[in-house]
Formats: C-alpha cells, sequence, structure tokens
C-alpha cells in the first residue's frame, strides 16, 4: 500500500536529494511533502499526517529534536507517523537521545538509497 | 594524535564518498598537486571544535559548483541556476564531508561539534586559522575535468 512522506530540511538542495533517494531506494510514496524546518514540518502535520517523517536536525527556527518532542506531545493524529532522523550529527549520544524523545530510527548523511531501503522499509507494511 | 597525513587520506576518503553516494561524480586526486582554482570561485566553509578546533574548506570554480549543483538536484546538463541553489549546493558538499570526516575521526577526537555552512564567492579565495594551525589540502578532479580544493585548517583545543 502506498504511502506519504514529510521530509523536512532547511537546504532545499537536501530535500531534492532525499526525494531522489528515496526513489531510487525503490520506496513507494504516493503522496510527498517538504517542510524548511520544526516549525513548517509542525503545521504541515495538522493539517494532514503522514506516513512517514525524514527530518534533518540541524534546522533554524525549530530544530528536529523539538520538532519530534512536539509531535510526540501535542499530535495525537500522528501517533502512528513514524520519524527517521537524517543527519551529518553521528554521536551515539545524540542518536540514543533522540529516539528516547520519540523517534523511530536515525540515518547519518552521506547516505545511500541501500541505507533508505534499510531503515524505511519497516515501516512500509 | 592523529597524523597529519591521515588527515590527508581522511580528507579524501571522505569527500570521495559523498562525490560518489550522494552526487554521482567520479572524484580522483588531481594529478598536479598544489595547483590552485582559477577565476570566480565559491568556498563553502564549515567550522568544527572540541578537543581538535578547525574549519573544513570546499573550493572550486563557478563551472564546477553549478555542475555539482545539477548532479545533486537531478537536472539535465546546461539547466538555469539561481546562485542561491549553487550556493546551498556548496553549502551541502561541505555539510557532508564534514560529517563523513566526523564520523571517521570519533574514535580519536569524540564529540566534535559542527557549525552550520556557510559560502562565499570571489576570486583567490584562501581561508586561514592563525598561528599554531595545521593545514592539509587535497586537490582533486570531478568527472576528470573539473578542480576543487579541499582543505582543513586544524589545531589542538585547550579544552
Amino acid at each position: 500500500m502506498a504511502k506519504s512522506l514529510l521530509i523536512v530540511d532547511d537546504s532545499a538542495t537536501m530535500r531534492k536529494i532525499v526525494i531522489r533517494t528515496v526513489r531510487m531506494s525503490g520506496l513507494d510514496f504516493d503522496r510527498t511533502e517538504e517542510a524548511g524546518n520544526g516549525a513548517e514540518a509542525i503545521e504541515k502535520l495538522k493539517q494532514s499526517p503522514v506516513d512517514i517523517v525524514l527530518c534533518d536536525v540541524n534546522m533554524p527556527e525549530m530544530n528536529g529534536i523539538d520538532m519530534v518532542k512536539k509531535v510526540r506531545a501535542e499530535l495525537p493524529t500522528c501517533a502512528n507517523t513514524k520519524i527517521i532522523m537524517v543527519s551529518t550529527e553521528s554521536s551515539q549520544d545524540l542518536i540514543d537521545s533522540i529516539l528516547r524523545e520519540g523517534a523511530n530510527g536515525y540515518i547519518t548523511k552521506p547516505f545511500t538509497p541501500e541505507r533508505f531501503q534499510e531503515k524505511l522499509s519497516p515501516f512500509m507494511n | 594524535m592523529i597524523q597529519h597525513a591521515c588527515f590527508a587520506d581522511t580528507l579524501l576518503d571522505a569527500a570521495k564518498e559523498v562525490f560518489e553516494t550522494m552526487i554521482f561524480m567520479d572524484l580522483q586526486l588531481c594529478s598536479e598537486p598544489g595547483r590552485r582554482v582559477d577565476g570566480e570561485a565559491l568556498m563553502a566553509t564549515i567550522t568544527f571544535s572540541n578537543s581538535i578546533e578547525g574549519c573544513l574548506a570546499v573550493c572550486t570554480d563557478t563551472t564546477c559548483a553549478e555542475a555539482i549543483a545539477i548532479n545533486m538536484l537531478g537536472l539535465e546538463a546546461g539547466a538555469d541556476l539561481s546562485v542561491e541553489e549553487v550556493s546551498d549546493a556548496i553549502g551541502e558538499v561541505a555539510n557532508m564531508v564534514m560529517g563523513s570526516i566526523k564520523s571517521r575521526l570519533t574514535d580519536t577526537y569524540e564529540g566534535i561539534q559542527v557549525s552550520i555552512p556557510s559560502v562565499v564567492r570571489g576570486r583567490e579565495l584562501v581561508n586561514s586559522l592563525g598561528e599554531k594551525s595545521g593545514r592539509v589540502s587535497v586537490q582533486v578532479n570531478l568527472e576528470d575535468a573539473h578542480l576543487m580544493e579541499i582543505s582543513l585548517l586544524y589545531r589542538e583545543s585547550a579544552k
């Protein structure tokens, strides 16, 4: 069954790269949306929840960690939304703390289509 | 402490990983070491700090920067790009190369903090970290055509 996807990154270039990499991974999304920071993402999720969010960590206005906290605390309509962080930040402490806040996975940059396949496919059924 | 020569290998390996897996451009060590980027250029820099601190810089001419941006965005060759799109792309290159370097150095230097990237445009661009700093620089060719210089300025921190 096709799923919906929200890509959150302050770099428009990186959002395009993520879209292309998801496509190359063979995963099927019938709706893909974009947001430039956590606050924009929250607004989009309030209007229309998605199945999977791919989210950068370091962003202006609202970073990825605060976005995860807000989604888990204030958006019950997104209780089933899977949030996968995508970042160059690779310290295990940071990854552990983000997962504790409610993220469902973590992909470090640079990434490959195979990595997306591995991390996202468990949430596609 | 990591050796100067290891930094050069780390820079090259990190850049290769980024260009081969995410930008789909061939990257090879330039056969003319020390060659500088000519003409109008873009330099993306990103700083880092903790037990080691410094700055990574990625510098290339505007033609190469546009080629990189076109590949990153999956556009046709010759596509029109704005200055912002090209700058954003080069900034992301620096960000990803720094991310890869950080992963490779994590056993030696834990907890490196990285800034957001910034990009400047101009001619004969040079960056500096002042006295008592090391500098490692590698010149590479992209697609056997474009020249790009990747440099790492660093010093041990007082922390």
